[in-house]
């Protein structure tokens, strides 16, 4: 039997959107929704490259079919990187939490008057802020990240966006995702990237069943890692038709070539990979209750997945899950350099006070039980978190007990061999736009650091410009 | 494209596939005649599907007051969300396996991908049942007719927060999506349009006690509004049906449809400009997709291998190719719902406002693995006589009679052929062959 847990009702104080008017005597007890409702905002209707190594004819028209709300089509990307320039370094893990969370109340300036009187009953008891430094504070729920802070190994920075944002959270993720604000490309910011290494779709992974646009290149995309133990069906003869069905044909529609690329991804990664994942997969690095593989394991991952499907409802704590993965092919020292994980749920429109402390909590227990799981380790202790969402939410609160889509963000970056502190430039809270805090650090500064300290290639050509690095790393 | 080949892909995309006697017939019919018959089973009963009974679920008000107070009890009513979720998913599943009028529920499953609503917000099967019948019953109809059902119902409110919105700082988020997702499109409408719409959407709500959508005149800002450079404007309702009037409006349905059914486009492309002005006359549904199928771009190489199946389109047509009967569905081994789940598709919960996206995103290493595992289960368990019973020279052939599929390429007739021997072998290879994979 199926084990769908995300319709269910959570304590009391979660089942029902705010009372409102009329509504009958039991609302009081009974409220809050859990603000779940979105989770994957890939631009142009999930914006995947080539599903594999599809040969140079095919990468540059791939942006022809993709669908778009947006009247731009997006354009091809010209690059200019051979494979032998890329070395391997890593592994970075991206963390994306979709829906837009709310980081005035992440990394909380609690001892500013004007975020009080802005957010009124949505302010954090300042008494309860977990202090770092300068007058900012942690969301109470996040004893992890403090610790991590006070063994400085979380650097916060500040004040992260780009020129002319809007509030979509489509638009806003692929801009993200893509790492190319204005007109839309189809390719990912680690996606060119993994092009240039060689094109092998196991440099750059994500766990789950799908795959994000940032690791979607023009001419490859990186292996999704289902969860669970990775055998695959069927027996030898099988498994070599299988293979010759993966063949693509010179001349083919895009789309067949794609099909036929996936699977023999597949092949590749079960070859590569497939013995580390079944030989971890009822196993825990990162020790927490929650993070439970081994029942993934049993129903061929359909849990997680249906865990992630329901926008980040986490029971088990599905952040943890995933990144438990991941910890166990860091530590066997398995072949990507980039790892993609993802939290939903964050869009928090009304009651956010509950939403939010629940989910910061899930993320906190993950990745500080992960940060300390990696460190003194061969392969852990280079890695490192980068933890982004697709826009700050609006400084005021509105009438219902949430916020509403926002602008610039704090990017949280974590790991054994991180600078802790502040980088990057506070916005301020006395000069808004639209009622939204302003952007000073232009995100690729941050994704440059990425390339530059972590990956250790030069970001130039797949920033498509220059951004100075930061120095966290 | 020849008749066959045309008469399959009509079926792929107007349902699920068809069966190989399904396909004679309608070739001896021809196109057209085959195309009537195909939208007129938008107006016809569905007895076959109607035969799929509708789980008991719990109604509106779901809890009597201080009901819930104990962990206990929590855990027990939890449990039976969760199995009146997985019965509604089985309903929906075995009308989409059973039907005899495809194209009604793949309207219904268009719809639902056209406003995503997902249970892991709106938490009651009650309410996700009410907005599926929705779909299946005015959705073939007018679409602001259908919006204003779609945005008055219990699913929606609770999804997009319509439920809270109050004055004096409306909640935007039912007002932008409205126009990003359902209506318009990004970068047709401005920020004040999306202010103005919230403000005339305040008071919404869903009374809980009944379920019953109401306005709730305390809450609701009575100043007008400039919405869309129309000036007045109050109400919510003046609000859809200003939206769905729009030319964007028109391009962006159109999108939408064409996107899914035939392959994608943007709201620019000259093909949805041309399919809009005609839409826009009478806005009827039916009528679209009677154009649409009827458009010598339908019946283009383009179009042909332009989509992915969905995973709900793949899982319900090997199902129904393979004879599996509906009444089986909760039960089967693979089991369905684990493989749509495995495959990043679970029915009636989206992972966002932004609904599944499409074609390459379906191409991941891990929905390879899932539909392999899919099919090598479904082809023991499954019907594979028709090629089991066929000489070993001529399965190939017949498993492309078992998909509706009219040509194999080279690489896949090579590994088909080489499974010959072994007819569950072959029909599993065939499931997962690009081909079948494509739609």
């Amino acid at each position: 039997m199926t084990d769908f847990e995300s319709n269910e009702i959570r304590p009391m104080d979660e089942i029902f959107g705010e009372p409102i008017e009329e509504n009958v005597d039991h609302q009081d007890e009974a409220r809050v929704g859990r603000g779940v409702d979105r989770r994957k905002f890939l631009a142009l209707a999930g914006g995947l490259g080539a599903a594999g190594v599809l040969g140079a004819t095919l990468g540059p028209r791939l942006w022809e079919s993709f669908f778009s709300s947006s009247s731009k089509a997006p354009a091809p990307l010209k690059l200019a990187v051979s494979p032998a320039s890329v070395s391997a370094k890593g592994p970075l893990i991206l963390v994306t939490l979709y829906g837009g969370n709310d980081g005035l109340n992440t990394v909380i300036p609690y001892e500013t008057s004007i975020y009080e009187s802005n957010r009124g009953s949505l302010a954090i008891d300042p008494s309860k802020v977990l202090p770092l430094a300068d007058g900012y504070g942690l969301h109470p729920s996040m004893p992890g990240f403090k610790r991590l802070w006070d063994a400085k190994q979380l650097a916060i920075v500040q004040g992260v966006g780009f020129a002319n944002p809007n509030y979509s959270h489509f638009e806003s993720m692929d801009i993200w995702q893509s790492g190319v604000p204005g007109e839309p490309v189809s390719s990912g910011w680690l996606g060119r990237w993994l092009d240039a290494t060689g094109s092998s779709p196991l440099k750059a992974v994500s766990v789950g069943p799908t795959m994000p646009t940032l690791l979607t290149g023009v001419k490859v995309q990186g292996a999704a890692i289902p969860p669970g133990k990775l055998v695959l069906p069927g027996d030898s003869a099988e498994q070599m038709l299988f293979a010759t069905l993966s063949q693509i044909n010179s001349g083919e529609p895009k789309l067949l070539s794609e099909a036929a690329a996936a699977s023999s991804n597949l092949i590749q990664l079960s070859h590569q990979m497939g013995p580390t994942l079944s030989r971890t997969a009822t196993t825990d690095p990162l020790h927490l209750k929650n993070a439970d593989p081994s029942s993934l394991a049993a129903n061929g991952g359909a849990a997680l997945a249906i865990a992630n499907g329901g926008g980040g409802q986490s029971t088990p704590n599905v952040l943890a899950t995933q990144l438990s993965i991941v910890a166990n092919l860091i530590l066997a020292g398995a072949v990507p350099q980039v790892y993609s994980v993802e939290l939903g749920g964050f869009d928090t429109h009304v009651n956010q006070l509950t939403t939010q402390e629940r989910l910061l909590g899930e993320l906190d227990a993950a990745v500080s039980a992960f940060v300390e799981a990696m460190a003194n380790t061969p392969h852990g202790n280079e890695a490192v978190v980068m933890i982004y969402t697709e826009f700050g939410r609006r400084v005021s609160a509105n009438s219902s007990a949430g916020t509403d889509h926002g602008w610039a963000n704090n990017v949280l970056i974590a790991g054994p061999k991180v600078k802790g502190g502040f980088y990057g430039e506070p916005p301020d809270l006395a000069r808004l736009q639209e009622g939204n805090l302003v952007f000073t650090t232009d995100f690729r500064t941050v994704y440059a650091t990425m390339f530059d300290k972590v990956l250790g290639v030069d970001p130039k050509p797949f920033l498509l410009g220059t951004f100075n690095s930061l120095s966290m790393v | 494209m020849d008749t066959k080949s045309a008469l399959a892909l009509l079926y792929r995309r107007a349902g699920f596939g068809a069966s190989s006697s399904e396909l004679s017939q309608a070739s001896a019919r021809g196109f057209t005649a085959t195309l009537t018959e195909v939208i007129g089973g938008l107006k016809q009963t569905d007895p076959a599907a109607d035969a799929i009974e509708v789980p008991t679920m719990m109604q509106p008000p779901f809890f009597k007051p201080n009901s819930l107070n104990t962990p206990a009890a929590i855990a027990k009513f939890n449990q039976t969300l969760s199995q009146e979720r997985i019965a509604l998913t089985n309903w929906w599943l075995g009308r989409m396996v059973a039907t005899n009028s495809p194209l009604k529920e793949k309207l219904t499953f268009f719809l639902h991908c056209h406003f995503p609503t997902a249970i892991s917000k709106v938490r009651f099967p009650a309410y996700m049942y009410r907005q599926n019948q929705i779909f299946r019953t005015l959705g073939s109809g007018d679409f602001t007719n259908l919006t204003t059902a779609v945005s008055t119902d219990p699913a929606m409110l609770i999804w997009l927060d319509a439920g809270t919105d109050r004055i004096p700082d409306p909640n935007e988020n039912f007002a932008r999506e409205l126009m990003e997702r359902f209506t318009m499109g990004i970068g047709t409408y401005t920020e004040l349009d999306v202010r103005a719409a919230a403000f005339a959407f305040t008071g919404w709500h869903l009374n809980n006690a009944t379920g019953q959508f109401a306005v709730a005149s305390k809450l609701h800002s009575n100043t007008p509004q400039t919405f869309l450079g129309h000036q007045g404007i109050t109400t919510g309702q003046e609000v859809i049906n200003t939206v769905t009037r729009t030319r964007a409006c028109a391009q962006f349905v159109v999108s939408s449809v064409w996107s899914r059914f035939a392959y994608p486009v943007m709201p620019s492309d000259p093909l949805v400009v041309e399919l809009a002005s005609t839409y826009s006359n009478d806005r009827n549904m039916t009528n679209l997709l009677r154009k649409v199928f009827e458009h010598p771009n339908f019946l283009s190489a383009t179009s042909a291998t332009g989509l992915i199946k969905q995973p709900v389109e793949y899982v319900v047509g090997a199902l129904r190719a393979l004879k599996i009967p509906a009444a089986k569905i909760p039960t089967i081994r693979p089991p369905v719902m684990n493989a749509l789940a495995s495959l990043g598709q679970v029915l009636f919960d989206p992972p966002s406002v932004g609904g599944w996206p499409q074609n390459e995103y379906w191409l991941s290493t891990s929905a390879a693995l899932a539909r392999w595992r899919f099919a090598h289960q479904l082809a023991l368990v499954g019907d594979v006589s028709i090629v089991a019973d066929s000489p070993a020279a001529s399965r190939v052939e017949a498993a492309g009679e078992l998909l509706s599929i009219t040509s194999w390429s080279s690489s896949t007739a090579a590994a088909l052929k080489k499974a010959s021997a072994n007819p569950h072998m072959l029909v599993t290879l065939a499931l997962v062959s690009p081909e079948y994979v494509t739609n």
